[in-house]
């Protein structure tokens, strides 16, 4: 009993601990925080003389200026020293690579936090012990992967500090009156990782296990905040504010972190995250299972790389609209951004992360119908998987083809116009919304029949609730390509308002189907088990392909996001005038990406091989509810 | 090829003789015939395979800053590599696959990224220093459009854009609906008719306005003349919004142009006095062409002073036709333009029933009345007949100079 009551002091302890961290970088900024409270003396002190006031540039207020003018600098080896090598490449790569790592540990905690819940709230105690196996494995994972994250932060801050030193200079004096919490909350982050991980196995029973979780969430609210302080750097180089028009700051640091892009930049990136934390995971299950010597391990692996994948693809759904919504504020922002972007130089780029998207749902899809496989009852559905290939198909080639791009005197004569005579009829927004949203509806449709693959509705309105479901399918998908239609006999500006009702059909077909589903399927009888570790191996290359391409994408989308500044460290404020202010051609980027993309993925690998060398030490009694030579059947899915 | 396998050596020599090393030390160490066998096809292997990284990377590495359209062909090489290994050594067999399957993946990703027209770029303009106080109106007016559209008669060129941007947003010619901003076309006129009359545009009380913004600066008032409306509309595009084109929510109070003077274009003043003055001459244009009588010199669309790629882009040329040497010109409508190849050819066919002896005849004639002789497999009617009136003396000669010196397999003569 005392020796209870001493791991309940011990956990309520470390969590207390935990949220001193967390509270720790608040308490130290609150007083610098104050507006003003950065001004020298000299310029706080009333009746001063000279008092030099700004406007702001994005917030129209007034302030007094505390900064100096971003620098205007020239090329030469002061403002750009360099090797012998395109510093921009440089700092392209060392940025590229600790973003991934840094999207992979912020990404992992919320999963660990997500499974480790499904495992308290599971009443099946070998599933519950399966869940927090696996919560476990994963956050191991992720510490290693937190230091090559930290090694890659300190990469990055020194070739900013090599390479472009004034341009670092200028972003840090704007940053100083937060650059100690962003330290601390570094501080935060590593600590509680580590309290959170080391103090497992010592809370994994009843109050204790409750005090594990609250740490996860602790642990995720701090990582979710360093985040989003990274985040307001970037959101300041594309739309700054908090300045005036020469650079200098105003002394409101609020406003310098609060942009117009950073609420919509930090919700797609929590999403981007998690759904690329899911694709990192996903894939080292399928290593692991395409490695696995023995059914238990092809079992346990085949699990996790489903978990990972449905935790990943949950997040994938949401993701486009979320991207629209960052697109709308760009257009808001600055219309010429918008148009840059979607109808200008970096046109094509979209195109390509068109083609990426639609790749990510075709993988997801193919993974489905061949988990459909390892189901006993399933065959059922297996038939009309032809019918969504070609649904999927069709929403693919809509929203690919392009609409508005730039183009040569010589290939607008050769098409006869500025869009395709054919084609350009189904590039315009609305015809792509409707093609992005019969894809994911699709692809909810094939969640819907991979959950119900094994089993027999028992309830009583069981004919009902099919009847209403295909209804509902079949309305959902009338409305949108109907919506999608319509688009074309109304104006521009009015035809952006149907994506809304685009995107609320599908979103009520992800919602009310997956709730009426799980209504239905409530005591269903079992037509068979599901038989883990029985699917094909082709679907391991289809998890492969989903996180090498979600990983590509990102990259794509990091570089269209920076690169759409064009000629300008600092939008508006601060100049690049370094030989590297150009835009590349879409190849070199394409080559540049998978160049990325690829050292990344060794590198994890050898990370995954890392955290392989300490499976011995680890704790495996969790793993005796792992299922083996003979499966178990799983109630949730 | 050569130097390609040159490369290759260069990078990956290291690699080879370690494999060689262990040849050597597996044909020494180990005594079993089987093992001693199996050990050495597996070095062999090795070392096919890495020829084939070798080559891969001397490959990347060469055509990493092009866009190339074979350089996924490394990632495909070390695809096919990854596979290779992964039959003869089955203990890593799973990451060599995964690793080669990636690899397959990033190679179809990057080809499709260089498979794509390649766009880039440019640097940002290069700040010129140019005497607007001394230039006439048509040379302002031209400074104008090279602004707005990047050149002197781009102006119909769909998607020419210039430092100005303002193609982006606004259209500049009649039947061109601006779904993002006005068409610009007749504004002078219409600054005066329309604009200033309205009553939303306060015109002599700014402080009545309901416009997000009162004045272009304190004390500025509203416009009360066509350059002044125009250039109110350039520093300060919120003073007054044409319906339905304010910004989403404002109910027209706020537009979403940016200011022209300040960044992220930043027009000087001068510049902006260059684009109004184009806006002026354009709506005029038509006028002063009715009044001229035909053959003027100023309805020619190039006179002679230009260089020869000036001309062929003033005349359009090169939509229709691919001349060798002129930049842009790539047109397929119309045939090749070797015409120091061609023209000798023409003249003998049996077709041919022009008056032309010589190359420079010929072109001449084809250029002033091109429906004498057609090429086979273009139509007849489609190139316009008005080169003779609509060029110069001295431009006609420059054309038929130039294409008299183009011949098929020889490159391209100086441009002058």
């Amino acid at each position: 009993m005392g020796r209870v009551a001493g791991k309940k002091l011990f956990s309520i302890m470390a969590l207390c601990a935990m949220i001193s961290l967390l509270l720790l970088p608040l308490a130290v900024s609150l007083p610098s925080l104050a507006i003003g409270a950065d001004a020298p003396d000299a310029v706080k002190k009333e009746g001063e003389a000279k008092v030099e006031k700004g406007r702001d540039v994005y917030y129209k207020t007034e302030g007094i200026v505390v900064g100096a003018p971003a620098p205007k600098t020239v090329d030469g080896p002061k403002d750009y020293p360099r090797y012998n090598f395109e510093s921009r490449v440089l700092l392209w790569f060392a940025n590229q690579q600790h973003l991934y790592y840094g999207s992979f540990v912020l990404a992992v905690p919320i999963f660990c936090m997500v499974i480790e819940f499904m495992g308290m709230v599971t009443k099946d105690k070998a599933m519950a012990k399966r869940y927090d196996q696996l919560a476990y494995d994963f956050i191991k994972i992720s510490l290693t992967a937190y230091s090559i994250t930290a090694i890659l932060g300190g990469i990055l801050i020194f070739t900013f500090l090599t390479l472009y030193p004034a341009f670092f200079g200028y972003l840090s004096s704007i940053f100083r009156p937060v650059m100690h919490i962003y330290a601390l909350m570094f501080v935060a982050e590593s600590g509680t990782i580590y309290i959170y991980y080391y103090g497992w196995d010592k809370m994994k029973e009843g109050f204790l296990k409750w005090i594990h979780l609250s740490m996860s969430v602790v642990l995720n609210v701090i990582g979710t905040l360093l985040m989003f302080l990274a985040n307001s750097w970037i959101g300041f180089m594309m739309s700054p504010a908090g300045v005036d028009e020469q650079g200098r700051f105003l002394g409101n640091i609020w406003h310098v972190i609060h942009t117009a892009l950073w609420n919509p930049l930090n919700v797609h990136r929590i999403l981007g995250n998690m759904a690329f934390g899911g694709g990192v995971v996903a894939a080292y299950a399928a290593y692991k299972f395409l490695a696995s010597k023995t059914d238990e391990d092809r079992a346990h692996y085949d699990w996790m790389g489903y978990i990972a994948m449905a935790l990943g693809v949950a997040f994938l759904i949401p993701l486009p609209f979320a991207g629209y919504w960052l697109m709308r504020e760009v257009y808001a922002y600055r219309q010429q951004m918008g148009i840059t972007l979607m109808g200008g130089l970096l046109a094509w780029l979209f195109i390509i992360q068109a083609t990426m998207i639609g790749i990510l749902f075709l993988s997801t899809n193919y993974y489905l119908w061949q988990a459909l496989g390892r189901m006993r009852g399933a065959e059922k559905y297996q038939r009309y998987i032809k019918y969504l290939v070609f649904v999927l198909c069709i929403g693919f080639l809509v929203f690919i083809t392009p609409h508005t791009i730039v183009m040569t005197p010589a290939e607008l004569k050769a098409m006869g116009g500025q869009q395709h005579p054919v084609l350009g009829n189904y590039g315009v927004m609305s015809a792509k919304n409707g093609g992005i949203n019969v894809i994911i509806t699709t692809t909810i449709l094939s969640f819907v029949w991979y959950m119900r693959g094994n089993k027999v509705s028992t309830v009583s309105w069981s004919k009902f609730g099919n009847i209403f479901m295909g209804i509902f399918f079949g309305c959902a998908y009338v409305n949108i390509i109907w919506l999608a239609i319509y688009g074309y006999y109304i104006p521009a500006n009015v035809r952006v308002g149907l994506s809304v009702p685009q995107v609320a059909t599908t979103l009520s077909c992800l919602f009310f189907m997956f709730a009426l589903n799980g209504l239905m399927m409530k005591g269903a009888k079992q037509m068979g088990a599901i038989e883990w570790g029985k699917i094909s191996v082709r679907s391991q290359y289809a998890l492969i392909m989903l996180a090498t391409a979600f990983t590509w994408m990102m990259g794509l989308m990091g570089y269209i996001r920076s690169s759409v500044r064009l000629f300008w460290h600092v939008n508006e404020i601060m100049r690049d005038n370094s030989p590297w202010a150009y835009t590349h051609t879409v190849g070199f980027a394409a080559n540049m990406i998978s160049f990325n993309v690829l050292f990344f993925w060794f590198s994890i690998l050898f990370v995954f091989w890392l955290g392989s060398l300490g499976v011995k030490k680890a704790p495996v009694e969790a793993k005796a509810g792992v299922p083996g030579g003979a499966p178990q059947p799983v109630e949730g899915h | 090829m050569g130097d390609l396998i040159k490369e290759a050596l260069s990078i990956g020599w290291p690699l080879l003789a370690l494999l060689a090393g262990l040849f050597v030390y597996s044909l020494v160490s180990i005594k079993d015939r089987v093992a001693k066998k199996r050990a050495m096809f597996k070095l062999f292997i090795g070392m096919i395979a890495a020829c084939m990284l070798m080559v891969a990377v001397a490959h990347y590495k060469g055509s990493f800053y092009e866009a190339n359209r074979t350089l996924p062909a490394s990632l495909v090489l070390i695809t096919a590599m990854c596979f290779m290994m992964g039959i003869y050594f089955p203990n890593q067999a799973a990451m060599l696959r995964i690793g080669g399957f990636m690899f397959l993946v990033a190679a179809g990703l990057s080809g499709y990224g260089n498979w794509l027209p390649q766009v880039e770029g440019g640097f940002p303009p290069a700040e010129v220093k140019l005497d607007f106080a001394s230039m006439s109106a048509q040379q302002l007016a031209d400074e104008g459009e090279k602004i707005i559209f990047g050149g002197v008669g781009k102006n119909k060129e769909q998607g020419a854009i210039g430092k100005g941007q303002c193609p982006l947003c606004h259209a500049f010619h009649a039947g061109m609906l601006g779904e993002r901003a006005p068409n610009l076309l007749g504004i002078p006129e219409r600054a005066i008719k329309e604009r200033l009359e309205d009553p939303k545009y306060s015109k002599g009380k700014p402080q009545a306005r309901e416009y997000e913004q009162k004045e272009s600066f304190p004390g500025a008032g509203t416009a009360e003349t066509a350059q002044e409306y125009i250039a109110e509309s350039h520093s300060c595009p919120s003073c007054y919004v044409v319906v339905g084109y304010g910004v989403k929510g404002t109910n027209d109070k706020s537009s979403p142009m940016p200011p022209i003077h300040k960044p992220p274009i930043s027009l000087s003043l001068p510049e902006l006095a260059a684009v109004d003055t184009w806006l002026w001459v354009q709506a005029d244009r038509p006028k002063q062409q009715e009044d001229k009588p035909a053959g003027e010199a100023s309805a020619l669309l190039a006179d002679g002073t230009e260089t020869v790629d000036q001309i062929f882009t003033k005349a359009q040329c090169i939509m229709c036709h691919t001349i060798p040497g002129i930049p842009g010109a790539l047109g397929k409508q119309g045939p090749l333009l070797e015409e120091g190849t061609n023209a000798p050819n023409r003249i003998k066919d049996p077709a041919y029933k022009g008056g032309a002896h010589s190359t420079p005849e010929y072109i001449m004639e084809s250029v002033v009345s091109p429906s004498t002789y057609v090429v086979k497999g273009f139509p007849d009617n489609l190139m316009p007949k008005v080169f003779g009136q609509k060029l110069s003396a001295g431009a006609l000669k420059k054309i038929v100079d130039y294409l008299s010196q183009v011949k098929a397999g020889s490159p391209p003569p100086k441009i002058s």
